[in-house]
């Protein structure tokens, strides 16, 4: 079993619509081939971790890299698991109606992302977080403990 | 009969027939066609002049002078408003009016034949014809204009590869005169070195029916060789079968030494990170590394690529890879430069300490992260040993003061008991010997010496230890902001939340070095013994007690500790409860000894595995 995490840029800013069927269509077709993982995408940025057999994976890359509605696809990383981190396929962005979203299965606002599973390695939780922060921006938080 | 078949003919004919009799030009016969042309109903025998209906003057007057003048007469595409309906407006018709004088039996002309015959269509054609060479030729200037003023050379070579055209700039550019073979000259301004490649280029690319691009240096006017692009496209006549090839010329030359001065300065800082016996790396925008110097290959012993966008954190000691991972997306987030001391995996399996620094430039190329690995292994180690001997000194130097402390303080009784003896015997018994009576005096000085010894040996160990330093009026937080200042690397290794809440209690008298060292001791503990499986969360609380004396109270989500049945004996010197971690096991005694010098006392309460509370009770008695 293999994941490959990738970040690319939409070719122009994709509606609540487009979201949507990304979402219904992402999950039929992963839930087909048994392939899971999570989605981000905020203004016009995007990224993926998929994770399922390499058979499998390879060539779905082939053809999201192929897909139209984005460019400037980055695999930045491709390699062998020993687990699966999510068990779910899922996907998190602003919808710009908040109405409905809520209730749809897969769906989720970026605040309540969680925390990289611990099944990842703390490189590749890193990985993750950064992709996060590339496709979500900073949040408003201060890291600092003695600001308060 | 034939007449008659005649006159079918004519009244059938597409072109409209009329005859006009005699000088008054009076209608005869008017056919169909002819009837539809004038509109207006026609009676045989009216004169054209009486009842014109839509024939203008200017044809009138025409027809009066062909009748006098017995000469025909042809008028080309000639307009006539014809109105179809009566309600709608006219429409431009355009006719060939002939008029053809009539003459029976060769005498004097007796009237005319009116032929008209409908050329609307021909007419139309005719004018957007016109319209569409005006429109050609507008546009034929464009492109003229366009390609006379634009920088680039232009150019047309036929499908043979025989140059047809070529824009004025190029004679600007090479100075050759209008009159140049420009098949025979422009070869040979090619650069010898380039000139068989653009040949064989040209040729392959004509030959294949495609287009090119390519860079060649071409002569300049002053001798120069100048870097050229040369982009051309076909024109497609038929699919597959290109005529002629329509291309440009852009002279690059500024562009070209300038990306070959940055691919050669790039190439030499690149050999310069790759000479250097340090891990260079740098990273995009969003923290992914995307170039790691030589060394790091072999002090890693893995490939860039096996490395990755994130994989330097994996060459990190176990421990340290959450910690450092949290910096690095912190100072992503931030842009706030990357600093850390870690132990990194070399390609045998031993770690080796390092320090990793990373700063951000930002430049016309964008934003990008510029890291170093330092290798100060050595150093490191030299500091650590250095470091366990002085705490090794520091802890003997503790562990005499408490020891002279406790002797003397030990001593004070045993010290008083004499001096109480003493007098008692000097009371009871009697001394006839003069000398006695000396050495008696002697004696009590001797004792009043001990006694002022032991005072000043405990005086000193208390201001050693700030212990008799004077209370004042302390902000509980800026105090504690302080101490924290001293402890923020462990802070933000852990990433560790702390929760300050002294609104209710703000402000404690008491002396400065020693909340200092008692809030040192307690935030540095939940640190340390924080749970490796949670972020530590600290609260401190200032609060006024019931007896209205203040109390701080200083929670942790740590380890844990197992408390001995009776409380007060906790926290004895040398004692430590957690073996596993680094300490000398001095803190928490003399954090309880401070309290309880100065009136107070501390509580404890702790589940394992879920976290600590200490409650210090600063004052037991009500304060003046």
């Amino acid at each position: 079993m293999i994941h490959i995490i990738y970040i690319s840029r939409a070719v122009r800013p994709l509606s609540d619509q487009d979201l949507q069927s990304l979402l219904a269509q992402c999950r039929r077709d992963n839930e087909r081939h048994n392939v899971t993982g999570v989605l981000f995408y905020s203004h016009g940025n995007i990224a993926q971790l998929i994770e399922g057999e390499q058979e499998i994976l390879d060539p779905l890359f082939e053809r999201i890299a192929q897909d139209g509605r984005h460019s400037n696809v980055n695999k930045l990383i491709s390699k062998p698991i020993n687990a699966r981190s999510f068990p779910d396929w899922s996907m998190a962005f602003h919808p710009l109606e908040n109405s409905g979203f809520e209730t749809l299965q897969g769906f989720l606002l970026p605040a309540h992302i969680m925390p990289p599973p611990s099944s990842l390695t703390i490189a590749d939780a890193m990985l993750l977080d950064l992709v996060k922060l590339a496709v979500f921006g900073a949040e408003p938080v201060a890291t600092e403990p003695t600001q308060q | 009969m034939r007449e008659q078949q005649l006159q079918d003919i004519l009244r059938h004919m597409p072109a409209g027939v009329a005859t006009l009799q005699g000088p008054e030009l009076r209608y005869g016969f008017v056919n169909e066609a002819m009837q539809s042309v004038l509109g207006s109903p026609i009676t045989e025998g009216q004169s054209v002049m009486e009842q014109p209906g839509i024939i203008p003057a200017d044809l009138l007057e025409v027809m009066q002078q062909v009748y006098q003048r017995g000469q025909p007469y042809v008028a080309k595409a000639y307009c006539l408003p014809i109105t179809t309906a009566p309600d709608t407006p006219a429409t431009q018709r355009y006719y060939d009016v002939a008029l053809e004088p009539v003459r029976e039996g060769g005498g004097p002309v007796s009237g005319l034949l009116l032929f008209a015959m409908d050329v609307t269509g021909q007419e139309e054609a005719r004018q957007r014809t016109h319209e569409l060479a005006i429109e050609t030729r507008r546009l034929d200037t464009r492109l003229r204009v366009l390609t006379e003023t634009v920088p680039q050379i232009t150019f047309t070579v036929d499908a043979e590869g025989t140059y047809e055209y070529v824009s004025p700039q190029w004679y600007y550019f090479t100075g050759q005169p209008p009159m140049t073979d420009l098949n025979a000259i422009w070869p040979l301004l090619i650069h010898p070195d380039d000139r068989l490649r653009v040949l064989y280029q040209t040729e392959a690319a004509r030959s294949a029916g495609v287009g090119w691009s390519y860079e060649y240096r071409l002569r300049r006017h002053d001798g120069q060789y100048r870097w050229m692009l040369s982009r051309a496209l076909p024109e497609l006549h038929a699919p597959d079968k290109p005529v002629f090839w329509h291309g440009a010329l852009t002279e690059i030359h500024d562009q070209r030494e300038l990306s070959e001065a940055l691919r050669r300065g790039e190439a030499e800082l690149r050999f310069l990170a790759d000479s250097i016996p340090e891990l260079i790396w740098t990273a995009t925008a969003e923290g992914f590394i995307d170039y790691y110097n030589k060394y790091s290959g072999e002090y890693s012993g893995l490939t860039g690529e096996e490395l990755g966008p994130a994989g330097w954190i994996s060459l990190l000691a176990p421990t340290e890879q959450a910690g450092a991972a949290r910096r690095w997306i912190h100072s992503i987030a931030t842009g706030e430069s990357y600093e850390g001391l870690y132990r990194m995996r070399r390609h045998d399996g031993r770690y080796r300490w390092h320090i990793i620094r990373a700063r951000q430039l930002t430049d016309a190329r964008g934003l990008r992260w510029f890291g170093a690995c330092t290798d100060v292994d050595d150093q490191h180690r030299l500091r650590q040993v250095l470091q366990t001997q002085y705490d090794e000194l520091a802890r003997t130097n503790r562990d005499l003061d408490t020891f002279v402390y406790t002797a003397s303080h030990d001593l004070k009784q045993p010290l008083l008991n004499l001096r109480g003896l003493f007098d008692e015997l000097r009371r009871s018994a009697s001394f006839d010997d003069p000398q006695e009576a000396e050495i008696i005096t002697m004696v009590d000085d001797a004792l009043h010496q001990l006694e002022l010894t032991l005072q000043d040996l405990a005086a000193t160990v208390q201001d050693q230890r700030g212990l008799s330093a004077p209370a004042e009026p302390l902000d509980l937080r800026s105090v504690t902001e302080e101490v924290l200042l001293g402890l923020r690397t462990q802070v933000q290794e852990s990433g560790a939340v702390l929760e300050l809440d002294f609104e209710q209690a703000p402000t404690l008298t008491y002396g400065r070095a020693n909340l200092r060292s008692i809030l040192h001791n307690l935030l540095s503990n939940a640190l340390k013994f924080a749970h490796p499986e949670r972020v530590p969360h600290v609260l401190l609380r200032s609060i006024p007690a019931d007896s209205g004396n203040p109390l701080l109270i200083v929670q942790d989500n740590g380890r844990g500790m197992v408390l001995p049945e009776e409380p007060a004996l906790v926290f004895q010197p040398f004692t430590r409860q957690h073996p596993q971690i680094g300490g000398a096991g001095v803190g928490m005694y003399l954090v309880q000894r401070i309290i309880s010098s100065r009136g107070g006392h501390l509580e404890v309460a702790s589940v394992v595995d879920e976290g600590t509370t200490f409650t210090i009770h600063w004052f037991d008695a009500l304060t003046a």
